[in-house]
């Protein structure tokens, strides 16, 4: 089952969701809006291997703004810490966004129940296109999930709030 | 909880879920595949912007097909009038287009509850790909949902063809 935006404020303030800064006016009818972080990583590899760690140019992006340009990889962060210990959190872009052409993710949206921190986005665009720190990019939808909740994730990217390489090696 | 084909068919004859269109050969196990609209729109600036309005021009899908190039974004729609006041929407491509490399959606598959329109669909293809008009494009999945339901507002409802981004009116709210 998937949390109306009713719900998500109801289980933020019983603390059994956490976003933070957490904005009223960031929820919708069924998710909750998050906002891109300063910090992107350009992946400056021309070709990706999993075995090594990746090279990865680290940009702070101002008021001016940046261009993402097509055929590239970059790693961007969400400004919210977020996640919760009894629900599923499902990351996507949003419609107005996806309408320009931009993917906030590959194919990885699945989060794991566990501690909050500020999520890795998987940034792709079709078209060249100008970002801002701070703007709303992206939304998260909450699941309940069936069964006991014995192992919580603590995983490789867990403790990190800046954009994270991928540490399959 | 997702729903079954059955209970999207029998939600549609409560009227509880809109599809407009509604023909029950489209019914899959669990979702229902829709069909693309007649009218693309592209952009005219190969830079876009989220802080200006992008300009875009109307393409109409010939009946011998259209090309699609994987540089550009096309903005297409559903043929169908869809959505649930009671149901959480998903879209997704279905296999047989996704097999072709054809993207229906760009990282964006959850509806809004209460956002009743011809939806919006993002078309990217990872090689060129010739589409029709009317051709079985995409399937919609039906949710269940915890909480009070608050239904949607916003500035794509009422949406017939396929509408750009407005996000450049985020920027001007902040001013």
């Amino acid at each position: 089952m998937i949390l109306t935006g009713k719900e998500i404020e109801k289980q933020v303030k019983k603390g059994r969701i956490t976003i933070v800064p957490f904005l009223k006016t960031s929820i919708n009818p069924n998710s909750y809006n998050y906002h891109i972080g300063k910090t992107i990583l350009e992946v400056s590899e021309n070709i990706i291997n999993p075995n090594k760690k990746t090279k990865a140019k680290k940009i702070v992006i101002d008021e001016k703004g940046f261009l993402l340009k097509p055929k590239k990889l970059y790693l961007g962060h969400t400004l919210e810490k977020i996640g919760s210990e009894d629900y599923v959190i499902s990351l996507i872009g949003r419609s107005s966004i996806g309408r320009l052409g931009l993917f906030l993710q590959i194919t990885a949206d699945l989060g794991q129940i566990g501690n909050a921190h500020c999520w890795t986005l998987e940034l792709t665009v079709i078209q060249p296109l100008w970002i801002y720190p701070g703007m709303k990019i992206g939304q998260i939808s909450f699941w309940k999930p069936l069964g006991k909740k014995s192992l919580k994730y603590y995983g490789y990217y867990s403790k990190y709030s800046n954009p994270q390489r991928c540490k399959l090696l | 909880m997702i729903l079954t084909g059955e209970k999207i068919k029998e939600e549609v004859g409560k009227k509880r879920i809109t599809i407009h269109p509604f023909r029950e050969k489209q019914l899959n196990p669990n979702s229902y595949n829709f069909t693309l609209g007649k009218t693309l729109k592209v952009y005219k600036e190969k830079t876009l912007n989220p802080k200006i309005k992008n300009e875009v021009k109307i393409i109409k899908i010939p009946a011998k097909g259209l090309v699609l190039k994987p540089d550009k974004i096309y903005l297409g729609h559903t043929t169908e009038i869809m959505g649930s006041n009671y149901y959480v929407p998903i879209i997704r491509g279905r296999s047989s287009t996704g097999r072709l490399g054809l993207f229906i959606h760009i990282t964006s598959d959850l509806i809004d509850i209460g956002s009743i329109n011809q939806w919006t669909l993002m078309l990217h293809p990872v090689q060129k790909i010739r589409i029709y008009p009317n051709m079985l494009i995409g399937q919609v999945t039906f949710w269940k949902v915890d909480g009070k339901i608050n239904l949607y507002n916003g500035k794509y409802q009422g949406s017939i063809g396929p509408r750009e981004s407005e996000i450049y009116k985020d920027f001007i709210i902040k001013k």
